[in-house]
């Protein structure tokens, strides 16, 4: 499957030539094949954006309660910090595609670093709020003991901690792409004429900025008003 | 988009830095909002900020400008999305139960987080001692 | 001429290039070749989950204990849902025959993402073997049913965990198999082949693909939040942290009632293929069956709320959902119509496949009009959990997709083995079938209208009559279904030489070389410039010829 692709011609009656798409080498295919795979995470994260409304329907007052404790500084920092990431990795594409190769893999390791960063801010805030008796599993999130806090409290850090998670989990996925991508292009498989892995993983990483762009709003700017 | 076309970087690189700008301030109205305007709106009003920085990305780093196809298979997934929640929160908005469910109307327990609460948030929640905790 | 993709070393690799025959199968990125793995694996367990069922019939044989005490009895249902669900009828007709067939249709040499779909493969395989362990390991099989109602699958003690993993990796593959099949269908059509040049199995597929993709994920972050609530105890669906059971059942239904049209949808694609050829006539209203296909697919996303008439849900949300519900019997039915239409003055010829397909006719109009029946919100709070619903659902699953996916097996299977089975005797096993279905569930709907609910593994005595009548309709069923596979073993084994085209079709994948098909499929390419079912006086109009695959009408 490694040797090159010759395109195939069809022939119709009037003997005109038209050339077959093959699946091999198919730029455009590629990108609507991760398109389509965004669209599930759309999705996924759609039915818990969902499932946070439906709560924030049932305890409103709550949810802003336990939205005004959350780390807005820390939280704003972050993302600040995907911003930024977001367009290292759009420049790193661009160089790319300009055939700058080198800077492009300068840029895909300023966006590994702008990943890893966000990642050590968002453990230094869980950490605040695990000392804060704030954390998966312990008592203020169970019901029934004189920690408990109430119900729409235990959903909204449930929720929090899910979401945040699985976005950070999305990031740990991100990073771990982008040193593959630097291994392809170190390979040679990757380069300014084949970039398709590039582009996809380009539009992997906006994704994931996108999903916190509304993460960010929903759990650290809805109580924002009620702080003190 | 559709090919593999050459591009000049010193060219391109400038509507980056254009979306980056807007994107920033954006993020800057999201934190002065709930202390400068549409207070009593301030879900609504964040979202829909999320929402333009959303459509900034999405047209200009995501390069969905002239993508009839992926923009029409977004467009129908993001509209699934809406109309799911439309269908959902209008269920539980007109939830019937409220002061006979469980869940709504939970029994108050005690709680030790006063002392990061506000005067106003510790009367509401002195008030969840007589009444529903529903609002 | 070149060799059939069945033989040894006809194959692309994913990993290499393996010499022994084993390795050449298993690392196989050919579309034709992972159909059929997906064929032998998934009627595999279709059998199990048959014969789990028997259990179920014979312990429902007389009132009180048989051979399962009540634990046993919920695992056993749930087993037999989560196989026939998640393991046979999900992957079902896509992953078969949109495998092998879809891409011969459009003129692929396969789909767009080869390697991807033997990964899903192999994704499939994994998940179904972390639903199985589940059998053995921890409190054993999960005795939720199929549908993980939250709040009971928090607290039970069996292996809902490793289920719901397995559901979810199920999931994946389903996802991805229906992304491969878009990108496909977008990209890789013939030359001239637009969209209302498909035929309409395509469409069924491309229909489904679209369910696959956008629906599944609901349901995988569902259990994913499900796993969550049950290891880290986050509160979401458990009703003593304030969690809300009846957003699991949104958030399941969101997903799992589309997932029904995802299953019904490619074998009506079949029922379209099957019908023109076999009355030799140009489908009737081809626009309206494929575009019925794409609104049944889009209503399909809107009527979730229906299984929640009896939840708690509010009455507003009830009455939206009825009145959408009806919607679905719209384009149903103008497919329905439209195969009577093409059936009406052709020159039908009553072989296996057609009479397959004219059965699933009779069997689903009952099935789908039961549908319209507890659509209505009265008349589902009396017939919700009963044996009513049972009987619906396995009319129009069992006796729609099923039937259709075995018409679509005898009406492709001298493609996929280049012979033929025993016509006589297939006809038989259709009739064993036939009839012993019908005598297994018809009594189910008086049973349970008469108050017989689902799931009780003991019942009142009035109630035993109907149970012996469907235990005897299931050991026809099941006499019908060894019969039928026997046939079609022998057919691949000693059948008779079928030749390329032997039903005279009029589709692209009848079109090939050779029989079975060739490596890469079409010599070459052909320029499409007809539409997919034209017959003239009950012949073909579109001939080829097979060296260049240009038109010689």
């Amino acid at each position: 499957m490694s040797h090159e692709y010759v395109p195939e011609i069809a022939i119709d009656r009037d003997g005109k030539k038209h050339e077959v798409q093959g699946w091999q080498g198919d730029f455009y295919g590629g990108k609507l094949g991760f398109w389509l795979f965004m669209l599930t995470e759309v999705m996924m994260f759609g039915a818990m954006f969902l499932t946070l409304t439906y709560y924030f329907t049932l305890h409103h007052q709550d949810f802003i309660d336990a939205s005004s404790h959350l780390n807005r500084l820390l939280g704003g920092t972050n993302t600040v910090v995907l911003l930024f990431s977001a367009l290292t990795m759009g420049l790193g594409l661009l160089k790319m595609r300009s055939g700058d190769v080198k800077g492009a893999k300068l840029m895909i390791w300023a966006t590994i670093l702008l990943a890893l960063v966000f990642l050590g801010i968002k453990a230094v805030e869980w950490r605040e709020e695990y000392t804060h008796g704030v954390f998966l599993g312990l008592d203020a999130l169970q019901s029934g003991n004189e920690h408990s806090r109430p119900f729409g409290q235990i959903l909204f850090y449930g929720m929090y901690f899910t979401m945040t998670g699985l976005h950070g989990f999305h990031i740990i996925i991100g990073i771990g792409l982008m040193l593959w991508l630097l291994k392809r292009i170190n390979a040679g498989k990757v380069s300014t004429e084949h970039h398709i892995l590039h582009f996809n993983i380009a539009l992997y990483w906006d994704l994931v900025h996108l999903i916190w762009v509304f993460v960010f709003p929903y759990f650290y700017m809805i109580g924002a008003g009620n702080a003190h | 988009m559709h090919t593999n076309e050459h591009v000049n970087y010193q060219e391109q690189k400038g509507g980056y830095y254009k979306v980056l700008i807007g994107l920033l301030l954006l993020t800057t109205v999201t934190f002065i909002q709930p202390h400068m305007f549409l207070q009593s709106y301030t879900f609504v009003t964040q979202i829909m900020i999320g929402a333009i920085k959303a459509w900034l990305i999405l047209m200009y780093y995501m390069h969905m400008k002239g993508e009839t196809l992926i923009g029409w298979t977004v467009a129908f997934a993001v509209g699934l999305v809406v109309v799911f929640f439309a269908i959902v929160i209008t269920d539980v908005g007109s939830f019937q139960f409220k002061t006979d469910s469980h869940i709504t109307s939970q029994p108050h327990i005690e709680v030790n987080y006063h002392h990061e609460a506000t005067e106003h948030e510790a009367s509401q929640h002195d008030a969840g001692h007589t009444t529903s905790h529903e609002k | 001429m070149s060799k059939s993709y069945l033989e040894v070393g006809e194959t692309h690799c994913a990993i290499g290039h393996p010499k022994s025959v084993f390795w050449q199968w298993m690392l196989t990125v050919d579309h034709k070749r992972i159909g059929l793995m997906y064929a032998a694996v998934i009627l595999t367990f279709f059998a199990v989950g048959v014969l789990v069922a028997l259990t179920i019939r014979i312990e429902l044989f007389a009132p009180g204990a048989q051979i399962l005490d009540g634990d046993t009895y919920n695992q056993a249902f749930t087993l037999h849902g989560v196989i026939m669900i998640f393991l046979f009828i999900i992957p079902g007709v896509p992953a078969v025959f949109g495998n092998i067939v879809m891409p011969l249709m459009i003129g692929a040499k396969d789909v767009s993402f080869p390697r991807l779909n033997w990964f899903t493969f192999w994704l499939y395989i994994f998940g179904a073997i972390v639903a199985l362990t589940s059998l053995w390991t921890g409190g054993g099989f999960a005795d939720t049913g199929w549908t993980f109602y939250a709040p009971y699958s928090l607290n039970t003690n069996t292996n809902v965990i490793t289920t719901l993993v397995a559901a979810f990796i199920l999931g994946m593959a389903s996802i991805l198999t229906g992304l491969n099949f878009l990108v496909t269908i977008h990209r890789l059509r013939a030359p001239g082949m637009d969209f209302f040049k498909m035929p309409l199995f395509v469409w069924g597929i491309y229909a489904t693909a679209w369910i696959q993709l956008l629906a599944t994920p609901v349901v995988g972050i569902t259990l994913i939040l499900a796993l969550l609530e049950k290891v880290f105890g986050i509160g979401i669906f458990d009703p003593s942290k304030g969690g809300d059971p009846v957003l699991f059942e949104h958030l399941f239904w969101i997903y799992s009632h589309p997932a029904v049209y995802l299953m019904i949808l490619p074998a009506f694609g079949i029922m379209s293929e099957i019908i023109p050829v076999f009355s030799r006539r140009e489908v009737f209203g081809y626009r309206t069956i494929a575009l019925s296909s794409a609104s049944i697919a889009g209503i399909g996303y809107l009527v979730w709320g229906h299984h929640l008439f009896t939840s708690g849900m509010s009455d507003l949300a009830k009455t939206i959902f009825s009145f959408l519900t009806f919607f679905v019997a719209i384009p149903t039915g103008i497919k329905f119509y439209d195969w009577v239409a093409t059936m009406y003055k052709g020159k039908i010829i009553l072989s296996t496949p057609m009479l397959w397909a004219l059965g699933t006719m009779i069997t689903f109009v009952i099935g789908g009009l039961t549908g319209v029946t507890i659509a209505m919100i009265g008349a589902d709070i009396h017939l919700q959990d009963t044996y009513y619903t049972v009987a619906h659902f396995h009319y129009a699953m069992l006796g729609g997709v099923v039937f259709l996916l075995f018409a679509g097996l005898h009406y492709w299977f001298p493609l996929m083995f280049g012979k033929m089975y025993n016509e006589k005797h297939a006809k038989i096993a259709f009739y064993l079938n036939f009839v012993g279905f019908n005598i297994l569930w018809f009594p189910m709907f008086i049973a349970g209208y008469q108050g017989m609910p689902r799931r009780y593994f003991d019942y009142l005595p009035e109630f035993q009559i109907y149970h012996q009548i469907s235990f005897f309709g299931a050991l026809i069923f099941i006499t019908g279904l060894i019969y039928m596979f026997t046939v079609l073993i022998k057919g691949i084994k000693n059948g008779t030489p079928s030749g390329a085209n032997p039903w005279h079709a009029t589709t692209l994948e009848w079109h090939l070389p050779s029989s079975p098909p060739p490596l890469e499929n079409h010599t070459k390419v052909p320029y499409v410039d007809f539409r997919p079912y034209e017959y003239h006086h009950g012949e073909p109009v579109v001939k080829f010829d097979y060296k260049t695959m240009q038109r010689i009408d």
